[in-house]
């Protein structure tokens, strides 16, 4: 059984389609992320899946249970782990207090002390939940979610904000509860995160999926793509170019190729033979950043897509 | 499982149920009285009033009120702000705070039951008013020879049907509110206002245009069925069924509003 299987899901609010014919699975035990910038749907997506926002079309199944079935949605919740975007705090609480709170909602939660050490707050124990950095509550959101003892654990993007030291300690202990095999579902609007940690990526756009797959393959990039990139004169105009660029930002030429040696033989000898001077020729391998400024312009570029 | 019989099952959860309410009142209760600021503002404003106004003015007769002294009018008086003022207003305030910081919207996501979070907030709200009125009947009874109510059972039928329905006008004040920093303000003035114009300082005549006018909220029938069970005036029933009529009547109204307009989550902006 996968642990979360989507079909054609569509949301609108009002004019704004906020998620449009997504489908996609998760399999248990994977660490499957969410990519894609702010507004493309992946908290409404994942509050779907979470039974908080009621979904216009299509099938879901989160554990075998369709989280909008009202009768089901105390059980579902109660095998559930949920670490929302937003920090809230409960400000008169202490850490421990809050942990054992919540504990008291799930039928076997795991053992407060353990969560306290999991998340690396032992010496904030006993301090109330005010006084924490950041960083700290952040990681008593994520205590929040393990304490239930969760089969599929949900983040929302949970290292925004984070400085790079605290993303870190947050990776590890995504990957921690990886290996004891708890299957988490996260977003990010971060590439470096996701090829860290996640399995599988389905990139979001305008409420689209645009790609899925492991994060390696993701846009061909397994296919060995690389970045040619130069600066032209301001006497030369990027149509006299022997190739087409792909990207363009100014008189900044972008030129994605698998033949990368052909197409940097044809562009120089074109620069030698006209005497252009190339500024900045660089040639990289394209990054996963690349693919998903590609992948996510490309969607937001596409005419009809969805309103603003 | 299958040597479990069907009632034994039933009991475990009916066990669950009350051990789950009982849990999460010990955390209501905790997030009340930790934050000592407003705990103390909550149940120490009914009690600084009643003692200085009884020390003030407590002993002048109000000649057309049966000729009782302004002290018994005070403290069922204060009694009443004391239970509105836990139930209405400290509702109000903290579920808009909850919901505008996110953490109604948690609560939910949790597998915790609405029904035992309701509960659960409502014996949490029935605590700190039930507090506030033993404080507030010693102060008078030591402090100023005010007699306890002569009627305990209708004193205790008129406290709860006045939490309930102002549990309830909270809930629904709650959801008309925008923002937290509108919570406080705006709750505020509706309660003072109310109150000034119910004759909580200063009683109102029987047929006054002031009491007409106030006879259509509920403060005032709930300040005169909270005075009603001391039975100070002679001839006049413990149970004031009319005053507590008006208010259970806002409390169901203001029940309807809450159930079509209650949001977990701030609104989308």
């Amino acid at each position: 059984m996968t642990a979360v299987s989507v079909k054609g899901l569509r949301k609108a609010f009002g004019p704004v389609h906020a998620l449009d014919d997504v489908s996609f699975e998760v399999e248990p035990g994977q660490v499957f992320a969410l990519l894609g910038p702010n507004g493309a749907g992946k908290t409404t997506a994942i509050e779907i899946l979470e039974g908080f926002t009621s979904r216009d079309a299509g099938t879901v199944q989160v554990l075998g249970i369709d989280p909008g079935e009202r009768d089901q949605q105390r059980w579902l919740r109660t095998r559930l782990g949920i670490v929302l975007q937003e920090l809230a705090v409960e400000p008169f609480f202490t850490v421990r207090q809050v942990l054992d709170r919540n504990a008291g909602f799930y039928p076997s939660p795991r053992p407060v002390d353990e969560v306290i050490e999991l998340v690396g707050l032992d010496e904030k124990a006993d301090a109330k939940i005010k006084t924490l950095s950041g960083g700290q509550q952040r990681r008593l959101d994520v205590g929040l979610g393990i304490v239930g003892n969760p089969e599929l654990l949900f983040l929302d993007e949970p290292t925004t904000g984070l400085d790079p030291a605290a993303r870190r300690t947050t990776w590890d202990l995504i990957r921690t509860l990886s290996v004891e095999g708890t299957t988490v579902l996260l977003s990010s609007h971060y590439m470096d995160e996701v090829e860290a940690l996640a399995q599988n990526v389905a990139v979001l756009a305008r409420g689209r999926i645009v790609a899925t797959g492991p994060p390696s393959s993701l846009g061909g990039r397994d296919h060995g793509r690389v970045t040619i990139r130069f600066t032209l004169p301001d006497d030369v105009t990027p149509a006299e170019l022997p190739v087409i660029p792909s990207t363009l930002d100014g008189a900044t030429v972008g030129i994605a190729t698998d033949d990368e040696v052909a197409v940097l033989a044809r562009v120089l000898n074109w620069a030698l033979e006209d005497g252009v001077e190339l500024h900045g020729l660089s040639v990289t391998r394209t990054t996963l950043e690349d693919i998903y400024l590609d992948l996510t312009r490309t969607a937001a570029d596409e005419p009809g897509s969805n309103v603003q | 499982m299958s040597d479990r019989t069907t009632a034994e099952v039933a009991k475990s959860r009916r066990l669950n149920a009350v051990s789950l309410v009982a849990h999460m009142v010990r955390y209501e209760q905790l997030s009340f009285w930790v934050n000592r600021i407003g705990a103390a503002f909550t149940v120490g404003f009914s009690v600084v009033f009643l003692v200085l106004l009884g020390a003030s003015a407590g002993n002048s007769r109000i000649s057309y009120l049966g000729n009782i002294k302004l002290v018994d009018y005070y403290v069922p008086g204060f009694v009443a702000y004391g239970v509105m003022a836990a139930s209405f207003t400290t509702l109000a305030v903290s579920l808009v705070v909850r919901r505008e910081t996110g953490l109604l919207k948690r609560l939910c996501l949790s597998p915790l039951p609405t029904w035992a979070l309701i509960i659960a907030i409502f014996i949490n709200t029935t605590i700190v008013a039930v507090v506030q009125v033993l404080l507030l009947l010693i102060i008078g009874r030591f402090g100023y020879g005010v007699h306890l109510p002569t009627s305990p059972a209708a004193f205790v039928v008129v406290l709860l049907i006045g939490i309930a329905s102002f549990a309830a006008m909270g809930v629904a004040m709650s959801t008309v509110i925008p923002n937290q920093e509108a919570a406080g303000p705006v709750t505020s003035i509706v309660f003072f206002v109310l109150l000034f114009l119910s004759g909580l300082w200063f009683p109102l005549k029987a047929h006054s245009g002031l009491a007409t006018f106030s006879n259509y909220f509920p403060v005032r029938h709930f300040i005169l069925a909270v005075s009603a069970p001391f039975e100070f005036q002679d001839g006049v029933s413990p149970w004031a069924w009319h005053d507590l009529l008006i208010v259970a009547i806002w409390g169901a109204g203001a029940m309807l509003i809450a159930l079509r307009r209650f949001r977990w989550s701030p609104r989308r902006s």
